[in-house]
């Protein structure tokens, strides 16, 4: 039964778990919901691409742009329910050599270690903890000695975690590592689950899913994890299904043999994806393994949610357009499209953009880019949505923990939309090719400026409220009555979209003022 | 369960999607259909109702509307009776933007200060969105306190292909198109233009195939092979479905071009038609084919035969274009005209306000009053002193 206080029962948080299986009637009940869907997008593109519809050919091509970005990714969602395969079990046999390898940084806090150090050591199979170390702090080899790893020095080495992961793989000769970022917790069971997959020679890594002991503690934490379960249900799932399970930075298991193939960890700020994308091309096969055999932190705050969403967003654009091309010969088609699906992720900062601005455009300076009503739009694409939700909503059975992460996931969807500015900032910023400093996510909830952190949904704010006003005020007084009756419709559907682009920032309003500095504090 | 598996139950869920969408086709299909077009009518009177409030808090605040200023106009816009015989002379216009905006209108009516109580558009016939019956533009139009009028022109080619199985191909289609109109092969388009008519229900002008009798003009022209017994069949017929389908709010607008001859043999008959509508467009010399005429000299031939049919005369396109003379002199001569010479039969004029008209010649041509201000001058003091109002 499901906890009523889902988020503060530790011993119910850490407990191994898989996702349920498939059966096949739920196949069949969700091809029949992507017939559907799809007839349902078919039936939307049969109106959307009509000529009469255009009004302002460049608004309507950015239009179109935004539009269908959002339903092709969504589409993308449908393939890879439609693909979702869960591994069998397989029984790790005796005698691997393994390590388990965690980084720790300067300023990253003790008592983290104790713990993540302290359940490493509980790990059941046979295996030699490494903490790669360049706190330069003593209380830190200390720790490792205490805990029966094995401490290593690694100060002033470039490439940030990935660096030191290389170094440690130069230093150290065990056949498989798994990487642990240092504030999950494994649970006893991890190197079990997931050894048994590299008795096939081929395969290169295995991934395990990312869950959180700490996604109760705010709103944002709250929302970036709901940002990740369909991604550890479903999709990854999926992809398992077509061959693409990607390395994500922590709990991935790899072959030395495989690291080693492609010269070592990746580096970068998506170094998870480099190194995954580099697996792949070299033809290594990876496995997702649906369990939750650890947890971690997520982000609690809006800054360091929105510094580590522009570190991914810098990261991943980077990917997209130096890997992806170098590697697109060598990958297999499902690679192809999941790779491309991953590496334009962060483009919804530029079709928010798009949708921020048409309102506003046609409001002020009577740009209209289609010639159709919100209400026949709204009929239109109704169908489309429905069948996203009812798949999204269907699909949400093979969460790896569905007790704590089954819902309606609007927070994320509103922090999502929020930090539009942040994954903008990071597509410019790889287009013009300037670097972002790689910082680890930042492990404690911090506190920031209100006014700071909220600047950009504020701005979208104060101009839709201005707008709305400035509208009203020129509908009553200035324009010609006959303009205002005939344009009245597509008047109010503009203030329609204006104040749903308002409504969507409010979500990361919400998160500045709940993280916002008190001085009480 | 392998790649196989999958595909091959994703092909059953498709044969059983099917087989639920044959079963859905036969009963509960209809029901859909009319549950989305009830959703539709819905959100269309939820538009028109924020219309009325928006346009309510707009005479409030400016404390004059277009419906005010039209008020004494009220008993004759509003019944189909008052407008079969007028008291006074109506004006209209019609404007290029329409259907999106007004702001044509909106220049011209500041200019001459007033508002015309005829807003004229132009509808082909097809399967388009754009070629449905314009409720919103005729409610729109009501709600200024206008009357709407429909030149309503049957482009057959306009139908798809796909969509009507039953119709002949595309370019087999316009020959003698007007006789299967009478025939009744266009009847699934013209039974849903009756019946929103009907549903809108406020009276409205309708001029149907306009200029049949031109050869060289329109694909309902005498070139395709319509003779005038089948464009007076397929206008009976037009006619008749309008009244089955209870649109009795319409007035039908016969509308042949006077300059080509024998117009009078289209003439469908005193019970089908209520206005006879002219064009006096003056082309000036902007062509080899063109020279500068005065209202008079266009209009006076054909005036005898129009006054026989004993029906109320409406200029429904009335201009000049700038090349070739003087804006001023003929729109002067043209009201003068109008006042002796045509009193007894010309009861309306439409001006045709279009600023991009590329129906006739390749370069666009513009009609607008308001390129010479000394004719809109004119104009205004010509309206002042016309309108009753």
């Amino acid at each position: 039964m499901a906890s009523v206080r889902p988020w503060s029962d530790d011993a119910e948080i850490f407990r191994h778990r898989r996702a349920a299986p498939v059966h096949t009637w739920e196949r069949w009940l969700l091809g029949v919901m992507l017939f559907l869907g799809a007839q349902s997008v078919f039936y939307f593109a049969t109106w959307w691409f009509r000529t009469e519809h255009v009004n302002n050919l460049p608004l309507f091509i950015l239009l179109s742009g935004a539009t269908w970005y959002g339903i092709v990714r969504l589409m993308v969602g449908w393939y890879n329910a439609f693909h979702v395969e869960q591994p069998d079990p397989v029984v790790a046999p005796d005698g691997l050599s393994v390590a388990i390898f965690t980084t720790s940084a300067p300023g990253e806090p003790y008592d983290m270690f104790v713990r993540t150090l302290a359940a490493a050591r509980e790990v059941t199979y046979a295996h030699t903890t490494y903490l790669l170390d360049d706190t330069g702090d003593a209380r830190f080899a200390q720790l490792a000695r205490d805990m029966g790893a094995v401490h290593m020095e690694l100060i002033g080495i470039p490439g940030a975690k990935a660096g030191k992961i290389n170094a440690a793989l130069e230093r150290t000769t065990e056949e498989f590592i798994l990487v642990l970022d240092p504030d999950h917790i494994p649970l006893p069971p991890f190197l079990d689950r997931v050894l048994g997959y590299f008795a096939d020679p081929n395969v290169g890594f295995v991934q395990v899913s990312q869950a959180y002991y700490n996604a109760g503690e705010s709103f944002v934490a709250r929302a970036a994890a709901e940002q990740t379960f369909a991604f550890y249900g479903p999709i990854l799932q999926g992809m398992n299904g077509t061959g693409t399970a990607v390395a994500i930075g922590a709990n991935c298991t790899f072959r030395r043999q495989a690291l080693q193939s492609i010269g070592g960890h990746g580096l970068g700020l998506a170094e998870d994806l480099v190194t995954s994308i580099r697996l792949h091309a070299k033809g290594w096969k990876s496995i997702y393994v649906p369990e939750v055999l650890s947890r971690g932190l997520v982000p609690s705050d809006l800054q360091s949610f929105l510094r580590q969403q522009l570190k991914w967003s810098r990261g991943v654009h980077e990917v997209l357009f130096r890997e992806y091309p170098r590697a697109f010969r060598d990958l297999s088609g499902h690679q192809r499209i999941s790779y491309l699906m991953i590496g334009s992720y962060y483009l919804v900062g530029l079709t928010t953009l798009i949708y921020l601005t048409i309102p506003l455009l046609y409001l002020w300076a009577g740009k209209q880019p289609a010639a159709f009503f919100l209400s026949e739009y709204v009929q239109h694409a109704a169908p489309v949505g429905i069948f996203g939700i009812l798949i999204y909503q269907f699909a949400q059975r093979w969460f790896c923990d569905p007790d704590r992460e089954r819902g309606f996931h609007w927070r994320g969807t509103l922090l999502k939309i929020g930090s539009w500015s942040v994954f903008l900032q990071g597509f410019v910023l790889s287009v013009v090719n300037v670097a972002v400093p790689y910082i680890p996510t930042s492990k404690e909830r911090k506190r920031g400026n209100f006014w700071r952190l909220a600047r950009v949904p504020l701005t979208v704010l104060i101009i839709s409220v201005l707008t709305a006003v400035w509208t009203v005020f020129r509908q009553l007084f200035v324009v010609p009555e006959a303009e205002v009756r005939i344009t009245t419709e597509v008047t109010a559907g503009m203030l329609l979209f204006l104040i749903c682009n308002t409504v969507l920032m409010s979500g990361r309003i919400y998160a500045a003022w709940a993280d916002r500095e008190r001085v009480d504090e | 369960m392998s790649a196989r598996n999958r595909y091959q139950i994703a092909f059953f869920a498709l044969g059983w999607l099917i087989a639920f969408g044959i079963l859905f086709q036969m009963g509960v299909g209809s029901g859909f259909h009319s549950l989305y077009d009830a959703v539709n009518d819905r959100l269309r009177r939820l538009a028109q109702r924020f219309s009325d409030s928006e346009g309510n808090a707009v005479r409030d605040v400016r404390g004059s509307s277009r419906t005010d200023y039209l008020a004494p106009l009220r008993p004759t816009l509003s019944t189909v009776n008052g407008l079969k015989n007028p008291p006074t002379m109506l004006f209209g216009v019609y404007d290029g933007g329409l259907p999106n905006t007004f702001a044509g209108m909106d220049r011209l009516e500041s200019r001459v200060q007033y508002k015309f109580p005829i807003i004229s558009c132009y509808v082909a016939w097809g399967d388009k969105p754009t070629e449905k019956f314009p409720t919103r533009l005729v409610e729109t139009i009501n709600r200024m306190g206008s009357v709407p009028m429909i030149t309503w022109e049957p482009w057959v080619v306009d139908f798809d292909e796909t969509l009507r199985p039953n119709l002949p191909k595309r370019p087999e289609r316009e020959y003698a198109s007007l006789a299967s109109i009478a025939r009744g092969d266009y009847d699934f388009y013209i039974v849903e233009w009756a019946k929103a008519a009907a549903a809108f229900g406020k009276p409205m002008f309708l001029r149907f195939a306009h200029e049949m009798n031109d050869p060289y003009r329109y694909p309902w022209g005498p070139q395709n092979g319509n003779r005038p017994d089948d464009f007076i069949a397929a206008w009976k017929h037009v006619h008749l479905v309008f009244q089955k389908m209870n649109a009795t709010n319409v007035l039908w607008v016969w509308s042949p071009h006077i300059s080509m001859p024998w117009f009078e043999y289209y003439y469908p008959g005193a019970d089908f038609v209520d206005w006879v509508g002219i064009g006096v467009l003056n082309y000036g010399t902007i062509a080899s084919w063109s020279r500068w005429w005065s209202f008079h000299q266009i209009l006076e031939k054909a005036y005898p035969a129009l006054m026989k049919l004993e029906k109320p005369i409406m200029i429904c396109e009335f201009g000049t274009l700038p090349a070739g003379g003087d804006e001023y002199e003929w729109y002067r001569q043209a009201f003068y005209h109008i006042d002796h010479t045509y009193n007894r039969g010309i009861r309306a004029v439409v001006f045709f306000n279009q600023e991009y008209d590329i129906t006739m010649s390749s370069a666009p041509l513009n009609w607008s009053l308001l390129q010479d201000q000394r004719a809109a001058g004119y104009v205004a003091q010509a309206l002042a002193a016309h309108s009753g109002l």
